[in-house]
């Protein structure tokens, strides 16, 4: 079927304009495909890896909000979800595993022992894992629902979309 | 010297059963020679077994050392149940082996239970049994996955994560949390079951064996899995009795020892259920001796809820269990019980106990020193994990890399118990 | 089998082993003299069967049946078991010695597992002999307890720190070791 060449100015008048494009800065559309395709690099340590694995369960499916996978090579991975107790063994592995993740990242602390030790105040645990990594979003609970995992995630997702830098870069400009 | 000429380590062939190492029975050390390459698996890798570090010397692709390094969730558990009096203290314990919680929460409040001498009402014996096997099947529904997704066989970890969700929708209809839940308390569990617990547990009870049906239609007599589960990591009955090995890393390996037989707690003595073993030893056998467990824990669950005794589900003796809370408005008593038990707590006469519930992991033991006060003196608990990881050198040196990973899946250790 | 039956037939084959019996809640203890822990040991795997070694631990008995149990002059600052910590009404004897290790024991094979403990008292820096020889398990579980409360085995092949990372100073569980952890608002609350 031959298509006859129409010239725009006919076909497409001033009114309709906005029915056929989007105008947006360049931020902003970055951020709202970023903050749709969130993969998590899942740092699972104890109980709150459990809860954390059943994420991509089918029941609480984080994949429909674009987490498809779980990213096990830092290098792939956008967001360090530290699951669980932090011993002070463990926390140099957990800065290395940070450090090598690539900008932008953004991390969350699930859980009360990564947020601040939990019920654990004593001399094995990290209190809190903000103290050696910057933190994006903090989920309470002791292991938080995978509900509330998923209130967390989409919380970094309006945070991206708002324009709000990562927490490394707010440290920054605090230092 | 060209590549072609090197010959690499040899391979034992399947079937051969490990053999202790001497000098240190949990690590081998690796031989000289030059090409070795030490790799570090971990202590953050994708396997989901928590955070274990081995340190593994290789040859090509042939293990001919390895030593593990655990620690890297050593949580001070013992420390802080010296902090917390005793009722304080049961929080804590479903943490450790926090797929199993509800075996540790078991052994913990059994062990208190046995020193003060409380006797616990019949109803809540068979309530805790039926959540201990409950809590069984999650914790072998969530190996089975685990062992899905390590080999790379993902689709069975979201079939088990489906059941698993089921499960912990049955907790949290009775204790109102899915997971650490502190339901067991000293002389019986917190509450009662709620009204329609019945009809939800008997509709999981009934679908169940056409899911674990369907498991086993996935991976038993897959090829790809058998090759890579048939005769790895054999271990015989005197070597895994002599290495601690326990639960069904044991059963796997010929020994019908079950505590729930051999030294029976709560109802186990009341109930009907097969132990299940299997004399071959191998991780497929291990494998298979849980996915087996399953149905058998289904089977107890449907005695439980059938053959359930009515009554109360807390034991009466004020000295030792908070009164309920209605009637803190209107008696006075009540109200000084339930400060003194609170605050201070309740004293425990001076001895010491070792009580061992059969865990999905193997014989959880809680052994416990009081000096009658209100705090205990030494917690130490015996995490099956803990013994079962040692046999990992034996069970994988000169093999392959790729049978490594499925050493460790198949002893389905839980770092967080055996770091504690 | 009791403990009295126990002892005499543990006497009657290592003499001057068992230093005192008792008939536990759950099962018979015997306290068994350090030189002779590995004959009684070897002893009861082969001639009474028990050839499962469920658990090693360690007590510190370090102020134990004094008024208020807690930890001792900790320099954190957080000694955060003096407040509020009610001990025992009568004072309990403390044992003769500072540190107790404790073997599990039990048969594994048909029938009920016979459980039997075994306590040997030591002092700080006394050693006890290893029991990896007899039962290959106890590698970690010695380990762990020289990692957490500082008792050296004598004969250990791999005698490291096994939880605590290696440069660790002290030991955790024990005793005058203090709990650690930040110091927050109202936490001497028991």
């Amino acid at each position: 079927m031959a298509v006859t060449p129409v010239s725009i100015s006919k076909a497409v008048r001033a009114g309709d304009l906005e029915q056929y494009v989007m105008l947006t800065t360049i931020e902003k559309a970055m951020a709202w495909t970023s903050s749709n395709s969130i993969w998590p690099a899942g740092f699972g340590l104890a109980c709150c890896a459990i809860e954390m694995m059943s994420l991509p369960s089918p029941r609480y499916d984080i994949a429909r909000f674009g987490s498809e996978v779980f990213r096990s090579s830092p290098r792939q991975a956008d967001l360090m979800i530290v699951s669980g107790r932090v011993s002070h063994k463990m926390a140099p592995p957990l800065r290395q595993v940070y450090d090598q993740m690539l900008l932008p990242k953004w991390v969350m602390a699930m859980g009360a022992c990564s947020s601040s030790g939990g019920m654990f105040a004593n001399y094995a645990i990290l209190q809190g894992v903000d103290k050696i990594v910057p933190v994006d979003v903090h989920v309470p609970g002791c292991p938080p629902r995978p509900e509330a995992v998923v209130d967390g995630l989409l919380l970094i997702q309006k945070k991206i979309r708002a324009g709000v830098p990562p927490a490394y870069e707010l440290e920054k400009s605090k230092a | 010297m060209s590549t072609t000429e090197r010959q690499s380590a040899p391979v034992v062939p399947l079937w051969t059963p490990a053999v202790i190492p001497d000098g240190a029975p949990s690590k081998i050390d690796p031989p000289e020679g030059e090409d070795l390459i030490t790799v570090n698996f971990g202590p953050n890798h994708p396997s989901t077994h928590g955070v274990l570090r081995l340190i593994v010397t290789l040859d090509g692709e042939v293990v001919v050392g390895l030593d593990a390094d655990i620690g890297y969730v050593h949580t001070g558990f013992e420390k802080n149940f010296e902090q917390k009096t005793y009722w304080k203290g049961i929080p804590y314990s479903p943490r450790m082996d926090y797929l199993a919680f509800f075996a540790n929460e078991l052994a913990y409040v059994g062990a208190v239970e046995k020193l003060i001498e409380i006797e616990v009402p019949e109803r809540a014996q068979w309530i805790r049994t039926l959540f201990a096997e409950l809590n069984r099947i999650h914790s072998h529904l969530i190996f089975l996955g685990t062992s899905g997704v390590e080999l790379g066989a993902i689709s069975l970890f979201f079939y088990c994560l489906r059941e698993r969700d089921t499960v912990l929708d049955l907790f949290e209809m009775v204790t109102g949390v899915r997971m650490h839940d502190r339901y067991p308390q000293f002389g019986g569990v917190a509450e009662d079951l709620p009204k329609g617990f019945y009809a939800e547990a008997k509709k999981f009870v009934n679908e169940m064996p056409q899911r674990i049906d369907e498991y086993l239609d996935l991976v038993a007599g897959n090829a790809v899995w058998e090759d890579r589960y048939r005769g790895i990591g054999v271990i015989d009955a005197d070597t895994a009795i002599a290495m601690g090995l326990s639960g069904p890393n044991l059963r796997a390996s010929g020994v019908p020892y079950d505590l729930r037989r051999a030294q029976p707690y709560l109802a186990y003595d009341k109930l009907e259920f097969d132990v299940i073993t299997s004399d071959r030893g191998d991780a497929y056998e291990r494998l298979m001796c849980r996915t087996r467990e399953m149905y058998e824990s289904v089977r107890i669950i449907d005695q439980c809820l059938e053959g359930m005794p009515s009554g109360p589900v807390m034991a009466d003796d004020r000295k030792y269990v908070l009164p309920p809370r209605h009637e803190l408005h209107t008696s006075m008593e009540s109200l000084i019980h339930h400060f003194k038990l609170v605050t201070e707590g309740f004293r425990v006469k001076p001895a010491q106990i070792y009580y061992p519930v059969e865990s999905p992991r193997g014989e959880f033991g809680c052994y416990l020193v009081s000096d009658g006060g209100t705090k205990p003196w030494r917690t130490h608990f015996r995490a099956p994990s803990f013994v079962s990881l040692q046999s990992t050198a034996m069970m994988a040196v000169n093999r392959y890399v790729a049978d490594l990973i499925v050493v460790v899946a198949s002893l389905d250790g839980v770092m967080g118990e055996a770091d504690r | 089998m009791n403990a009295e039956e126990l002892a005499a037939a543990v006497e009657g084959a290592v003499p001057g082993a068992v230093q005192a019996q008792e008939d536990g809640i759950d099962m018979p203890t015997l306290t068994i003299a350090r030189e002779h822990l590995v004959d009684v040991c070897r002893l009861l795997r082969d001639s009474h069967g028990k050839n499962f070694l469920s658990a090693v631990s360690a007590v510190d008995f370090l102020g134990y049946g004094d008024e208020v149990a807690g930890y001792f002059g900790t320099e954190s600052g957080r000694d955060i078991n003096r407040t509020g910590s009610w001990g025992t009404p009568e004072t309990v004897a403390a044992p003769a010695k500072r540190f107790a290790v404790v073997y599990h024991l039990a048969h594994v094979g048909d029938g009920p597992p016979e459980r039997v403990r075994l306590q040997v008292l030591v002092d700080d820096g006394e050693a006890v002999p290893t029991v990896v020889p007899v039962w290959p398990t106890a590698d970690w579980h010695e380990r762990e307890q020289f990692d957490l409360m500082g008792i050296v085995f004598d004969g250990h092949p791999n005698l490291r720190r096994l939880i605590m990372p290696s440069d660790w100073d002290g030991h955790p569980l024990r005793k005058d070791y203090p709990i650690g952890g930040e110091p927050v608002q109202f936490t001497d609350a028991v």
